[in-house]
C-alpha cells in the first residue's frame, strides 16, 4: 500500500509537467499543423526568468520569498506570451501547414534561442529557494509540499485549458480550426488571429511548467530540452492535436516511467517507453484519441 | 547557358578534383575536411531522396549509426577484413530499413516524422546499454589496412562521391518519376496498379544504403566512434544543409552541406554563439530564401536573362 501510493504520488508529479508541456505541444499542432521543436525554448525561458527575477525581488525589493515568487511568475509567463507572439509574427505565420518548412523553421529557432540562454545566463545550473518548505504524509507516502503544490497548480491550469476549449467561443474556434481550417475560415473565422491564439496559448502553458519546476529542479539553458523527446512521444499515443490526448498520455508516460524507473533502472524505462510506442503506432497509428485523416 | 549533361560533367569534374585533393593534399586536417563534407553532402543527400516522397526520415541518423557500427564491430570485434566490412555496412543498414520502412511506412507526415525520431533514440540508447560493443564511450581502433592507409581519404571521397551520382542517376530514372508521384498524389500511382507500399520501402532502403556506407567510411577516417555521434542532430543538421542548399535541385544538398561544413569550422569552438550561428542562417533561409542557395542561383540567372533580352 505504501509503495503503491509512493509511486501514485511521484507519477502525480511526473505527469503534471509532462502533461502541461504535453498540452501545448498538442495545441499548436492541432491549430497550425507544425511540430514545434522549439516548445521546450519557452519553459526554459519562464524557468531561467523565475531564478533570476526571485532573488532579485526578495533582496532588493525586500519582499517576502512568496510574494517574490508571485511576482516572478508573473514576470516569466508575461514574458513567454510576449516571445511567442515575436516569434509567431516573425516566423512561424509564413510557414503554417508546412511541416517540414516549419519543423526546420522551430529548430532554428531553437538554436538561436538556446544560445542566447547560454551568452546570457551561462551553463552552470541555477537554482530558486524553496518556496513552501516540508514535507506532507499521506498513507505513509512522503510528498513535499513543493510537488504537491505542483500537481495541485499543475491540475487548476489544466482544468482552466479543457473548460476555455470546451465552453468559451474562443475555444471553439480553436477546436473548428483544427478540425477543418478552410471550413473555418468560410465561416468567417479569422484563422491567422485564432492561431496565434493558439500558439500564445501552448507556450503559456509551456511557461507555467517552467515557472512551476523551478523550485523544484535546478534550471540549465537547455531544461526544457529534456521534456520535448518525452512531449513527442506523449502526444503521438495521445493523437496528435488531442487536448483529452495529451493529458491521458502524459499520465500513461509517467507511470511508465515511475514504476519502470523504480523496479529497474531510469535508462530502462525510457527504453521501455520508444518501444512501447513504437508498438502502439502499429496498431493504433492515429493515437488513442486521434482521429484518422 | 548550363542544360543538364554539362551540369552533370561539371559535377563529375569537381568530383575527380576533390579525389585528388584528397590524394595529393599533405595535410591531415584539410583531407579530413573533404571526407567530412562529402559524408555530409551523402547524409543531406539521402535526406533529399526520402522527401521524394514526401515524408521526412530522421531515421537517416540512425542508419548512418547502423552502418558505423556494423563496420566497427566487424573490424575491432570480430577482426573481418576491411573490404567485407565496407560491404556489410551498406548492406545491413539496408535491411534493418527495410524492416523499419515496412513497419513504420503506413504512418505519414507528422506521425511518420516523430516515429522516425523515436527509432534513431531507440537505437542511441540500444548502443549505451550494450556494454560488449562499448556502452556509451563506443568502440576504439579502426583503421583501414596499411598498404592503402596513405590513400584512404582518396578512396572514402571517391565511393561517397559515387554515392552521390548513383542517388541522383536513380532520382532521374523511372524509380524516381515513381518516387515523385507517390509525393503528389499516393493514390493516383495506385490506381494504375504500382505498390505504393514497396515503392516507399525500397526509396528508404536506397536511402539507407547510402548513409550505410557513408557511415562506415566514417568509422574508418575517425578511428572512432561513439553513440553521442548518432543522436537525432545529424539527420537535423542534414536537413538544414537540404534547406540552405536548396531543396529543389539534386545538387543543393551537396552545395549546402560543402557552405555550412566550411562555415562550422570556422565558428566551432565558441560555443553559443555557433548555436546562435547557425540557428539564424536557418531562419533566415527559410523566412528569406525558400529556394535555398540553389533557389537563388535560378532567380539570379532567370533575372539576367530578361534584363539580357
Amino acid at each position: 500500500m505504501e509503495l503503491f501510493v509512493q509511486l501514485l504520488a511521484n507519477t502525480l508529479q511526473i505527469g503534471s509537467v509532462y502533461v502541461l508541456f504535453a498540452l501545448g505541444l498538442t495545441l499548436i499542432f492541432g491549430v497550425m499543423k507544425i511540430i514545434n521543436f522549439a516548445h521546450g525554448a519557452f519553459y526554459t525561458a519562464a524557468a531561467l526568468i523565475v531564478t533570476s527575477v526571485v532573488p532579485f525581488a526578495t533582496a532588493t525589493l525586500g519582499l517576502p520569498l512568496w510574494a517574490g515568487y508571485l511576482l516572478a511568475a508573473i514576470a516569466a509567463i508575461a514574458v513567454v506570451l510576449c516571445l511567442g507572439a515575436l516569434v509567431y509574427s516573425l516566423g512561424f505565420q509564413y510557414v503554417l501547414k508546412d511541416l517540414n518548412g516549419s519543423f526546420i523553421l522551430s529548430i532554428g529557432l531553437l538554436l538561436v534561442l538556446n544560445g542566447a540562454y547560454l551568452a546570457i545566463y551561462g551553463g552552470a545550473p541555477r537554482s530558486v529557494p524553496q518556496i513552501l518548505p516540508g514535507t506532507i504524509s499521506i498513507f505513509g507516502a512522503t510528498l513535499t509540499a513543493q510537488r504537491l503544490a505542483l500537481v495541485i497548480v499543475a491540475a487548476i491550469v489544466t482544468g482552466g485549458l479543457y473548460l476555455l476549449i470546451e465552453r468559451t467561443r474562443l475555444g471553439l474556434a480553436l477546436r473548428a480550426v483544427a478540425q477543418d481550417q478552410e471550413a473555418a475560415m468560410l465561416q468567417g473565422m479569422p484563422y491567422r488571429r485564432v492561431a496565434l491564439y493558439g500558439f500564445m496559448i501552448g507556450a503559456g502553458l509551456a511557461a507555467c511548467a517552467g515557472v512551476l519546476m523551478a523550485p523544484i529542479n535546478a534550471v540549465t539553458p537547455v531544461s526544457g530540452d529534456e521534456f520535448l523527446i518525452k512531449a513527442f512521444i506523449i502526444i503521438i499515443i495521445g493523437g496528435l492535436g488531442s487536448v483529452a490526448g495529451a493529458i491521458v498520455g502524459g499520465l500513461f508516460i509517467a507511470v511508465v516511467e515511475s514504476v519502470g524507473g523504480y523496479f529497474f533502472d531510469p535508462s530502462t524505462a525510457t527504453l521501455a517507453m520508444f518501444i512501447l510506442v513504437i508498438v502502439f503506432l502499429l496498431v493504433r497509428p492515429q493515437g488513442i484519441l486521434g482521429n484518422a485523416e | 547557358m548550363l542544360n543538364r549533361s554539362s551540369g552533370v560533367w561539371i559535377c563529375v569534374a569537381l568530383a575527380i578534383g576533390a579525389v585528388l585533393f584528397a590524394l595529393l593534399a599533405t595535410n591531415p586536417y584539410y583531407t579530413s575536411l573533404v571526407v567530412w563534407i562529402l559524408t555530409n553532402a551523402v547524409l543531406a543527400s539521402a535526406l533529399r531522396f526520402v522527401l521524394q516522397i514526401g515524408e521526412l526520415n530522421i531515421a537517416t541518423a540512425a542508419f548512418f549509426g547502423i552502418g558505423a557500427y556494423t563496420a566497427a564491430i566487424t573490424a575491432v570485434l570480430f577482426g573481418w577484413p576491411f573490404w567485407l566490412t565496407l560491404v556489410l555496412a551498406p548492406l545491413v543498414a539496408a535491411t534493418l530499413s527495410a524492416l523499419f520502412g515496412w513497419v513504420t511506412l503506413r504512418a505519414k507526415g507528422p506521425y511518420f516524422l516523430l516515429i522516425s525520431f523515436a527509432v534513431t533514440e531507440v537505437i542511441r540508447l540500444i548502443y549505451t546499454q550494450t556494454n560488449a560493443i562499448g556502452g556509451n564511450s563506443g568502440l576504439v581502433g579502426m583503421f583501414p589496412p596499411m598498404a592503402i592507409d596513405a590513400y584512404y581519404p582518396a578512396l572514402a571521397v571517391a565511393l561517397l562521391a559515387a554515392t552521390l551520382f548513383a542517388l541522383y542517376g536513380v532520382e532521374r530514372s523511372d524509380l524516381g518519376r515513381m518516387f515523385m508521384a507517390i509525393k503528389n498524389n499516393d493514390a493516383i500511382p495506385r490506381s494504375v496498379g504500382l505498390n505504393v507500399v514497396f515503392l516507399k520501402v525500397l526509396c528508404v532502403v536506397i536511402a539507407a544504403a547510402a548513409v550505410g556506407l557513408a557511415g562506415g567510411l566514417h568509422a574508418y577516417a575517425n578511428n572512432v566512434i561513439a553513440p553521442a555521434d548518432f543522436t537525432y542532430f545529424v539527420a537535423i543538421l542534414a536537413l538544414a544543409y537540404v534547406k540552405i542548399g536548396g531543396e529543389g535541385h539534386p545538387f543543393g544538398p551537396v552545395l549546402g552541406a560543402a557552405v555550412l561544413t566550411l562555415v562550422g569550422q570556422w565558428v566551432a569552438g565558441i560555443s553559443a554563439w555557433e548555436n546562435i550561428f547557425y540557428g539564424a542562417v536557418i531562419v533566415a533561409t527559410v523566412l528569406a530564401f525558400p529556394g535555398g542557395l540553389v533557389g537563388l542561383a535560378t532567380r539570379a540567372r532567370s533575372l539576367v536573362i530578361r534584363s539580357g533580352q
